[in-house]
């Protein structure tokens, strides 16, 4: 047996009204949607799914309704092949009592298919690469927090799976360990040999690593979104405080051809049309005598689509 | 020493077969039984009964070692059903102890640190994981039980010569039914202990608990009901009903031997049963 071919052309992951109960809750409805990017996020507040998700994917839970397919394969009848090509780093504390390091990457190699010359080699490498090297013959039920955070990195891409699938990688870790976590995963994602989809309640994580997100509450898709086309659409989005609300104003930047939402009374959030520039803006506020207290001209963020989503009428309860 | 780069590279080389992945579940395990070096020193001494055994089958045929450390044939007075018996026992023993030393830290250290769900997101599922385990005990168990018997009794077979192998062909019958069945259900009993005990010494006293405490409970039902009704809990009576049923002997009990085997079904049953309910990535609280 040879170890699988680089990806094709099927998409990531695709779900296809993908329902999972568990006991008597519905934990994750109805879910539908398709990634092929390099990184997809998972993103959603706490309980909203994800890890349910990545365990359903895993084949720990089996699907109520519905389906998924990773790399085009069907969850439902090819559950080992599929987690051959996985690479899981789970978000709780998880290792191999009374073994070293390097053992414990080399057992998860050895299970994931590797002769045991290879896995050796590897988990040595994974180690380094890791940044555990000097560490690698202690035993893993004495390491640090963020130590046990990166050996669960090691072990998740000893075998250079397809796909790793991250479960919040920054939890417990320090500033400087969670850069340098987010520089790891942002590294094996431009090397391209694997696949990533990262589960985080945390916008700064997702936003740093992936190009696609899809956003869950309460067990439903809020939003799903390119990160990357939202990148280069260069749309131009300002916020605006007025110094008093006013209606007259609204209107005149709907007229400029501007897309305007009142967030709140007399604080607006606008997209500019390309042919549009600020100075239109000043000079649409002068003429009607409205005082402008503040205008930040910036893009859409991650945080403005997170929240949108949040606010959206899109999942159920 | 190796200079490692901290590099990242994908594995393109050949993988091993799927089906047989469970064997490095039961590889690491045993690694780590014989770390220690006490449990090695305790292991090569169950090993004994069968050397033993092996030792009184070479002397009984050696008239000259015998005639030098002043003894006859007659006395040793042949080797007998009972000697093979009594063999079977010393052997089953240290078998038992054996699984109590080392099942309790099979699967609940592997709980207790919440390995399960970095096994099962590789690709083996939880009938690889528990065969991997068991297979553990099988493993430690069989040389120094069935081996150990059957290597006692072809010893004796070629020594004795002639047709002997063939009148006693239940002694043969016996240590490989017997022990086998033993291992089976110690094992089964022992891993399913370990799974819902994490405590290591807990997990030891239960599987002990439901050994003899099961037993003197079955002794006490016998005495009252003046039945052997109490017998269907005796674990122990089970398995050497068993062998003498298979040796050809009287049974201990009033019970037909189907009663012996249904009672060692029934372990094996509930065991599984425990470890199905156990055994999973992560639990789901309803």
């Amino acid at each position: 047996m040879i170890a699988n071919a680089p990806a094709t052309d099927a998409p990531v992951l695709e779900l296809d009204g993908l329902a999972v109960r568990l006991g008597r809750r519905i934990i994750l409805d109805s879910l539908s949607a398709s990634f092929s990017g390099r990184a997809i996020g998972l993103l959603g507040p706490n309980g909203a799914g994800k890890t349910t998700l990545l365990r359903t994917l895993l084949g720990f839970y089996p699907p109520a309704a519905g389906g998924a397919r990773v790399f085009g394969r069907d969850l439902a009848r090819d559950g080992k092949p599929i987690r051959a090509e996985i690479g899981y780093m789970p978000e709780s504390d998880a290792h191999i009592a009374n073994i070293t390091a390097v053992h414990f990457v080399r057992l998860m190699g050895e299970l994931s298919g590797l002769p045991t010359a290879a896995a050796l080699e590897r988990a040595h490498e994974a180690l380094f690469y890791v940044g555990l090297g000097e560490a690698r013959y202690r035993k893993v039920g004495t390491f640090s927090t963020g130590m046990k955070q990166m050996v669960k990195l090691a072990q998740a891409l000893v075998h250079g799976p397809r796909l790793l699938m991250l479960d919040e990688p920054t939890n417990g870790l320090d500033p400087p360990a969670r850069k340098r976590m987010l520089e790891l995963v942002r590294d094996l994602r431009d090397r391209g040999t694997s696949r990533i989809l990262l589960s985080s309640h945390l916008l700064g994580d997702v936003e740093s690593v992936c190009d696609e997100v899809l956003i869950l509450k309460a067990g439903r898709i809020a939003d799903s979104c390119d990160l990357e086309a939202e990148r280069q659409a260069n749309r131009s989005f300002v916020e605006v405080d007025l110094e008093a609300p006013s209606d007259e104003f609204e209107r005149a930047l709907a007229t400029l051809g501007c897309e305007v939402a009142s967030i709140e009374p007399g604080r607006l959030k606008l997209v500019m049309p390309d042919a549009v520039t600020v100075r239109d803006l000043w000079a649409a506020a002068a003429e009607l005598g409205v005082g402008i207290r503040r205008l930040d001209l910036k893009r859409d963020s991650l945080q403005d689509i997170f929240l949108r989503a949040m606010e959206g009428n899109h999942g159920g309860v | 020493m190796a200079v490692y780069e901290r590099i990242w590279r994908r594995y393109e080389g050949r993988l091993t077969p799927i089906g047989r992945r469970w064997s490095v579940v039961t590889r690491y395990a045993l690694a780590e039984a014989f770390s220690s070096r006490i449990f090695t020193a305790f292991y090569v001494l169950c090993l004994l009964p069968t050397l033993i055994g092996i030792f009184l089958v070479y002397l009984s045929h050696n008239a000259s070692l015998l005639e030098n450390i002043g003894l006859t044939r007659e006395f040793m007075g042949g080797l007998t059903d009972i000697f093979f018996q009594i063999l079977f026992s010393w052997q089953a023993i240290p078998a038992f102890f054996v699984a109590v030393i080392v099942a309790p830290s099979l699967i609940a250290a592997d709980l207790a640190n919440n390995a399960l769900p970095l096994y099962l997101s590789r690709p083996i599922n939880r009938r690889d994981y528990v065969v991997g385990k068991l297979a553990v005990l099988a493993i430690l168990l069989s040389p120094i039980t069935w081996m150990g018997g059957l290597l006692v009794f072809v010893l004796q077979s070629y020594l004795e010569g002639g047709s002997w192998w063939r009148t006693n062909w239940r002694i043969g019958a016996a240590y490989l039914i017997g022990h086998v069945t033993w291992i089976v259900v110690i094992s089964l009993l022992s891993v399913a202990i370990s799974a819902w005990v994490r405590f290591k010494p807990a997990a030891r006293g239960a599987l002990f608990g439901i050994i003899f405490i099961l037993a003197g409970f079955a002794q006490a039902v016998n005495f009252v009901t003046r039945s052997s009704i109490g017998d269907l809990v005796h674990l122990l009576r089970a398995i050497f009903n068993v062998v003498l049923w298979i040796f050809g002997q009287p049974l201990r009990n009033d019970l037909p031997i189907a009663a012996s085997w249904l009672t060692l079904a029934l372990t094996c049953a509930l065991s599984l049963w425990l470890l199905h309910r156990k055994l999973r990535a992560h639990e789901v609280v309803e």
